[in-house]
C-alpha cells in the first residue's frame, strides 16, 4: 500500500499584522509591526502595556450577532480564520458550508489553544462576585472550555469527523499541526484542519505574565524612546521578554489523492512532526534547548530526511533571553555546520508570541515561504549577540529558493514541538 | 463506510500494565473498585467551598487527598489540584505497572494526560486577588498552574518522562480520547509507553453556578447520594465530580520483554462530531453511534463481540435518552443482549476524568469479570429500554467492554478494551 501523504490545500489566517491571510503575508514581508497600546482593557494598573491585538476586527461578519456575542474572542478567531482556509481549499459550499460532495465524516480538526475562552470565564467570575451565582450565564461553560472553537468551528461548516483540541500552552500550534499531519498519514480521515487560536488579552493574564517578568519593554534601546514596535526583539542582545498577542491560523491538511481528486491543488506537503517534553521545570526551559533538539531531530527523523534537507527555520525566538539563547543552541546542536547555511527568522518580532495560536500561525508562514520564495525577516534586530550567530534575516525580507521549512515550538511546562512542510513537487 | 485500519502488527499492541486512581469513591484502585461493585455512592454535600448560596450544594468530591503524601509541600503549593490528583494517580499507575522510568527508556515514554478545564479555581483566585489588591499581587505562577496542559507536565517532570507530552481538551469526551490517542502512539511506534487518562477538579462556585443555571446539574440536595440516577424515568441531571485515573500503556513487545503482567488491551477507538449544537447532543445520536461503529471496527471486531458498555450515562434527561438510541443504532439486535452501566450514578460526572473512570471500569470488569452496576435506577424510563445492570453489579465474564465519552460541542469518543488473549485466539486476525 502506499503510504498516505498529507498536503496542505487552504489556509486562513487572524493575526495582529491583518485580517486573512494575504494581508498578514504582506504585512510580514513588508516588516511590518503589529505590536501597540493596549485597546482591550483599562491598562492603568499596569507597568507595561503593550500587545499585539488583532484590530478592527468584527465578529459579526463571520457568525450571527446572538452566536458571536456569547462565544469567546478566541472562537471568533477561530471561526473566521477556518471559513477563510476552507474557501481559498475550494471546500465551502453556497450555503457557507462544507461541500456536499465532501465526506463530511472523514473531515475532522485539530484545534488547538492555550487556554480558551479565559475572557467569558473572567467575566462569569466578575457576574459572580458582584451580582450573585444566578446571574452567572447558563452558556458560560460550554463557551468557555478549551474546545469550545474546534466545537464551534465543526458546528459553523458541518465538519463531523475526528475532533480535538490540543493544549500544550505555547507549543500547542505545532502539536495540532502534527497531530492532524498524522490523523491523515494513519488513515483516521481525508481532510484534517490543523489550526491554534488565542485570545488572552485579558486583564488577570496579562497580570500572570507581568508578574513572571517575562515582558518585552516598549522602548528603543538606543534612544529610551517610548516605542511600542520595538518591544519585541528577537536574537538581538537588548531582548528583554516577550509581546502577548492574539489571534488564530488554520491549515487545511488533506490527504494528497483525495484533494487530486476533487482538483484541489497542494500548496505543500507536511512531512514532519516532533514531539518531546523537557521534564524540568514548569516554566523555564530546559537547558541548551536540550528539549527542543529531540523534537527537531523526531521531526527530521519523522521526515526521513537529513538535517542538510531543510533551508529555512521559523524560530521560536520569542525575545525572553533565555529562549532565544537556548533555541541557537539547540539549532546549532542539531543542524551541524548547516546551521551556518540556515535561514532563520522569528516572526513574533511582528506579530508578538500568540501562545496557544502562535505555531500555527508559524506554520502558515512556512508554507508561504515556500510558495513565495521569499522570507519575512526578524524586525528590531539592530545588536548582534555574541552568542547568538546564526543568520536571523535582520530587518529586511529576503528573495530564497527555499524548498523545506521547519517551524519550532515550545511551552511553558517544557512542551517542544518541531513541523516540517516541503514545497509540493509531485 | 469506516474503512478498517490494516491489521495491527502484534508487537505494537497496546496493553494495559497498570493503573492508577483518585476518586470520590477512593484514592486507590482496590478501595475504587470495592466501592464501585459494593453500588456505593461518592455524592454528598460539597465540603471543599461554602455552597451556601447556591442553588446546587452537593458534589462528588475526593476525600481525604493529602497532597503531601504523593509530592514534596513546594511542588504541591505550585500545582493546581486537578494537577495534584494526576501527579497521584500516576505514581500509583506508575507503581502497579513495575515500570523503571531511567536513562535508558526516558524518552521513550510520553503522556496523555487530558482534562475538561486546567485550572480554573486559580483563574477565580487570581482574579479575586487582582481585583483586590491588584496586578502586582497576582502569583507569577498563575500562568503556568492554570495551563490545561500542566497536569500532563507535571507527571513528566516529577517522573523524568521525557517523550511527547500531549494534553487534549474535548469536555466530557477528553478522557476517552487520551486512550485512542494512546494506542495511535503505540501502534505507530513513536514510544513504547504512555502514562494516560483523564484528570479534573472544578469544585468551586463559578462551576456550580453556571452548570446549575445551564440546568445540567440534578437539584437534589437533600438527597445526595440518590442524585445521580442514569437511565432513570426520574433523573434530573448530573452531579458534578472530581477524579483522576491514570492507565499505564505499552506496547506487548515492551510488556512482555520485562515480564509486565497483562490487564487488558487498548483494541482501538474512535473520535466524531456531531456539528450541531455546542451543548446539547445530535437528538438522534448520529454522531455518538458512529463513534461507537467506527470503534469497533478500528478494533478489527464484530459488535456482537461487544458484552460490556460503559455508558457516558450522565443523568441528564437528554443524554441518557440519546445515548440509548445511539447504542440501539450502533448495535441492532445485539443492543438486548449487552450489560451498559453507569458508573457516574456513584461518581458523579468528573467531566475530563469521566472517560478514565469508565476505563479503570472496563479494565477491572475484564480482569475480575464483575460488571459495576447503575445505582438508583428505581423507575423505568420507556426512552431507556437497555440492560443497565440495575443497582447491583453483575458476575459475568467479558472480554470485550467499550467506553463511551460525550462531550458539550458535539465531541464523541468511544475506546474499545479486550481481554489481552481474547483476540488472538478467537478472531484468528493473526494466523
Amino acid at each position: 500500500m502506499k503510504p498516505r501523504r498529507a498536503v496542505v490545500t487552504g489556509m486562513g489566517a487572524v493575526t495582529p499584522v491583518g485580517i486573512g491571510a494575504d494581508a498578514s503575508w504582506a504585512a510580514l514581508i513588508a516588516g511590518q509591526s503589529g505590536i501597540a497600546d493596549i485597546t482591550l482593557f483599562d491598562t492603568a494598573p499596569f507597568e507595561i502595556h503593550v500587545a499585539g491585538e488583532v484590530k478592527g476586527f468584527d465578529p459579526t461578519i463571520y457568525m450571527e450577532a446572538k452566536d458571536a456575542r456569547r462565544h469567546d474572542r478566541n472562537t471568533h478567531f477561530a471561526v473566521a480564520a477556518a471559513g477563510e482556509a476552507l474557501r481559498n481549499a475550494g471546500l465551502l459550499g453556497e450555503n457557507g458550508r462544507v461541500n456536499g460532495d465532501v465526506d463530511a465524516d472523514r473531515f475532522g480538526m485539530v484545534f488547538g489553544t492555550g487556554i480558551g475562552g479565559i475572557g467569558i470565564m473572567l467575566e462569569g467570575q466578575m457576574i459572580l462576585a458582584e451580582r450573585g451565582p444566578r446571574r452567572v450565564s447558563p452558556f458560560l461553560l460550554p463557551h468557555m472550555l478549551p474546545d469550545s472553537a474546534s466545537g464551534q468551528v465543526a458546528i459553523s461548516y458541518g465538519l463531523r469527523g475526528p475532533n480535538m483540541a490540543v493544549v500544550s500552552a505555547c507549543a500547542t500550534g505545532g502539536h495540532a499541526i502534527g497531530e492532524a499531519m498524522e490523523a491523515i498519514v494513519r488513515g483516521q480521515a481525508d481532510i484534517m484542519l490543523g489550526a491554534g487560536t488565542e485570545a488572552p488579552l485579558v486583564p488577570l493574564a496579562f497580570a500572570g505574565f507581568g508578574q513572571m517578568r517575562a515582558l518585552g519593554t516598549p522602548k528603543d534601546p538606543d534612544t529610551g524612546e517610548y516605542s511600542p514596535p520595538m518591544a519585541s526583539r528577537p536574537f538581538d542582545a537588548t531582548r528583554d521578554g516577550f509581546v502577548v498577542s492574539e489571534g488564530s491560523a488554520v491549515l487545511v491538511i488533506e490527504e494528497l489523492e483525495h484533494a487530486r481528486a476533487r482538483g484541489a491543488t497542494p500548496l505543500a506537503e507536511v512531512i514532519g512532526y516532533g514531539s518531546s517534553a523537557d521534564a524540568f521545570d514548569m516554566a523555564a526551559p530546559a537547558e541548551r534547548g536540550e528539549g527542543n533538539q529531540r523534537a527537531m531531530r523526531a521531526a527530521l527523523a519523522r521526515a526521513g530526511i537529513g538535517p542538510e534537507a531543510v533551508d529555512y527555520i521559523n524560530a521560536h525566538g520569542t525575545s525572553t533571553p533565555l529562549n532565544d539563547r537556548y533555541e541557537t543552541m539547540a539549532i546549532r546542536e542539531v543542524f551541524g555546520e548547516h546551521a551556518d547555511g540556515l535561514a532563520v527568522s522569528s516572526t513574533k518580532s511582528m506579530t508578538g508570541h500568540a501562545m496557544g495560536a502562535a505555531g500555527a500561525i508559524e506554520a502558515f508562514v512556512c508554507v508561504k515561504v515556500l510558495t513565495t520564495g521569499c522570507i519575512p525577516p526578524t524586525i528590531n534586530y539592530r545588536h548582534p549577540d555574541p552568542e547568538l550567530t546564526l543568520d536571523y534575516v535582520p530587518n529586511e525580507a529576503r528573495a530564497a529558493d527555499v524548498r523545506v521549512a521547519l517551524s519550532n515550538s515550545m511551552g511553558l511546562g517544557g512542551h517542544n514541538s518541531s513541523v516540517i512542510v516541503r514545497r509540493f513537487d509531485e | 463506510m469506516p474503512r478498517t485500519s490494516p491489521p495491527r502488527d502484534p508487537a505494537r499492541r497496546a496493553v494495559v500494565t497498570g493503573m492508577g486512581a483518585m476518586t470520590p469513591l477512593g484514592n486507590d484502585v482496590a478501595t475504587f473498585w470495592s466501592n464501585l461493585t459494593a453500588g456505593v455512592s461518592g455524592v454528598g454535600p460539597i465540603t471543599l467551598f461554602d455552597a451556601s448560596d447556591l442553588e446546587v450544594r452537593i458534589a462528588a468530591e475526593v476525600k481525604g487527598f493529602e497532597p503531601r503524601d504523593w509530592m514534596n509541600f513546594k511542588q504541591a503549593r505550585r500545582m493546581s489540584r486537578f494537577s495534584q490528583l494526576a501527579v497521584a494517580a500516576a505514581r500509583q499507575a506508575i507503581e502497579d505497572s513495575g515500570l523503571e522510568i531511567g536513562e535508558h527508556n526516558r524518552d521513550d515514554i510520553a503522556v496523555v494526560m487530558n482534562t475538561g478545564g486546567g485550572g480554573l479555581e486559580d483563574v477565580a483566585a487570581g482574579e479575586n486577588t487582582y481585583r483586590d489588591h491588584g496586578p502586582q499581587r497576582v502569583s507569577p505562577f498563575m500562568v503556568p498552574m492554570l495551563s490545561p496542559s500542566m497536569a500532563a507536565c507535571q507527571i513528566s517532570i516529577q517522573n523524568d518522562i521525557r517523550g511527547p507530552v500531549i494534553t487534549s481538551v474535548a469536555a466530557c469526551a477528553s478522557g476517552v480520547q487520551a486512550f485512542v490517542e494512546a494506542q495511535r502512539l503505540i501502534e505507530h511506534g513513536d514510544v513504547d509507553v504512555v502514562i494516560t487518562g483523564g484528570t479534573e477538579s472544578a469544585i468551586m462556585p463559578i462551576a456550580f453556578a453556571a452548570l446549575a443555571n445551564m440546568g445540567a446539574l440534578s437539584k437534589r440536595n437533600d438527597d445526595p447520594q440518590r442524585a445521580s440516577r442514569p437511565f432513570d424515568a426520574t433523573r434530573d441531571g448530573f452531579v458534578f465530580g472530581e477524579a483522576a485515573g491514570v492507565l499505564v500503556v505499552e506496547s506487548a513487545e515492551h510488556a512482555q520483554a520485562r515480564g509486565a503482567r497483562i490487564l487488558a488491551e487498548v483494541a482501538g477507538g474512535a473520535l466524531t462530531a456531531d456539528a450541531f449544537h455546542i451543548s446539547a447532543p445530535d437528538p438522534t445520536g448520529r454522531g455518538a453511534a458512529k463513534a461507537m461503529e467506527r470503534a469497533i471496527a478500528d478494533a478489527h471486531l464484530d459488535r456482537e463481540q461487544v458484552q460490556y458498555v460503559a455508558a457516558h450515562g450522565t443523568s441528564t434527561p437528554l443524554n441518557d435518552a440519546t445515548e440509548t438510541r445511539a447504542i440501539r443504532a450502533a448495535f441492532g439486535n445485539h443492543a438486548d443482549r449487552l450489560a451498559v452501566s453507569s458508573n457516574k450514578s456513584m461518581l458523579g460526572h468528573t467531566l475530563g476524568a469521566a472517560g478514565a473512570m469508565s476505563a479503570l471500569a472496563a479494565v477491572l470488569a475484564i480482569r475480575d469479570g464483575v460488571i459495576p452496576p447503575t445505582i438508583n435506577l428505581e423507575t423505568p424510563d420507556p426512552d431507556c429500554d437497555l440492560d443497565y445492570v440495575p443497582n447491583v453489579a453483575r458476575q459475568s465474564p467479558v472480554d470485550v467492554a467499550i467506553v463511551n465519552g460525550f462531550g458539550f460541542g458535539g465531541q464523541n469518543a468511544v475506546a474499545v478494551f479486550t481481554r489481552y488473549e481474547f483476540e488472538v485466539s478467537q478472531s484468528g486476525l493473526w494466523a
